[in-house]
């Protein structure tokens, strides 16, 4: 719950493509210029630039201004960032879970003592 | 032993509580209990800040204060299917998850609870990304690749 929720939506929204998850798992293994980064697909430039601009707008990657082939750089905190939700996803419902365990042992020795009539089905 | 079998490409997690299943049912929609278990360790779902509209189309609003710094983290679904006292399906609008809670009655007062997460985007899947995705990029980012 740290990770703005825009943010997170943005990120995975850029990684729900296959093309897109291509390309951050080869930059994953380092820099790599649009032609390096087009080569394994049946692509246009065009349409792998395209794909580049999504995953720049959400920050998982950047691309130097300065050096003539611009490369195209993996930013691994952005990654993190959206995968560490599933992390805590899991640590939030384990959680939940101990809490509720205690919770209905409370409310059942509760019960149990007030209501020694109780009737069952 | 759910319904089905849970795809690999869902988030899962379960648990059995001594406890009849309308009870633990109860406790899901209603904000008297919620309160008392539906913020993590460190973090409390006060009271005044659940609202549930069990019922399909109605809402699920919760606010988690962290219990130290105060910071305040609100969240929002809308209920797709509520069948007591067996299944609970809400979205979040945020983000698409879908969670479906299923109850299941394993006799006695023990009742299996079983929370599947879907539409998480597939990249976020992984083993490996459940395990503490941080300390393994390069095998997460292997995963991306076999995704395809």
């Amino acid at each position: 719950m740290t990770v703005a929720a825009d943010r997170l939506d943005i990120t995975f929204a850029a990684l729900a493509d296959p093309t897109r998850r291509a390309i951050v798992a080869r930059l994953a293994r380092g820099d790599a210029t649009v032609n390096e980064l087009a080569a394994p697909f049946a692509m246009t430039l065009p349409g792998i630039s395209k794909h580049l601009k999504v995953l720049e707008r959400s920050g998982l990657i950047t691309r130097t201004r300065h050096a003539q082939f611009r490369p195209c750089h993996l930013e691994r905190a952005a990654l993190e960032v959206a995968a560490n939700w599933i992390e805590e996803n899991k640590k939030i419902w384990t959680e939940r879970f101990d809490k509720l365990d205690e919770h209905l042992r409370d409310v059942q020795a509760t019960t149990s003592t007030a209501s020694t009539k109780r009737e069952r089905r | 032993m759910t319904d089905h079998a849970p795809a690999a490409d869902e988030l899962v997690y379960t648990r059995v509580f001594e406890a009849p299943r309308e009870l633990v049912f109860r406790c899901m929609i209603e904000p008297e209990h919620l309160t008392h278990f539906w913020g993590p360790s460190g973090v409390s779902a006060p009271l005044e800040t659940i609202a549930v509209d069990a019922r399909p189309g109605g809402a699920f609003e919760t606010v988690m204060v962290n219990d130290t710094d105060g910071s305040r983290y609100p969240t929002r679904a809308i209920f797709i299917e509520v069948t007591e006292p067996e299944r609970l399906v809400w979205e979040e609008p945020g983000n698409g998850v879908v969670t479906t809670s299923t109850f299941r009655d394993l006799g006695g007062t023990r009742t299996e609870v079983t929370i599947h997460q879907a539409n998480v985007p597939a990249a976020f899947r992984s083993p490996e990304a459940r395990a503490g995705f941080s300390t393994s990029l390069d095998r997460f980012a292997a995963y991306l690749a076999k995704l395809g």
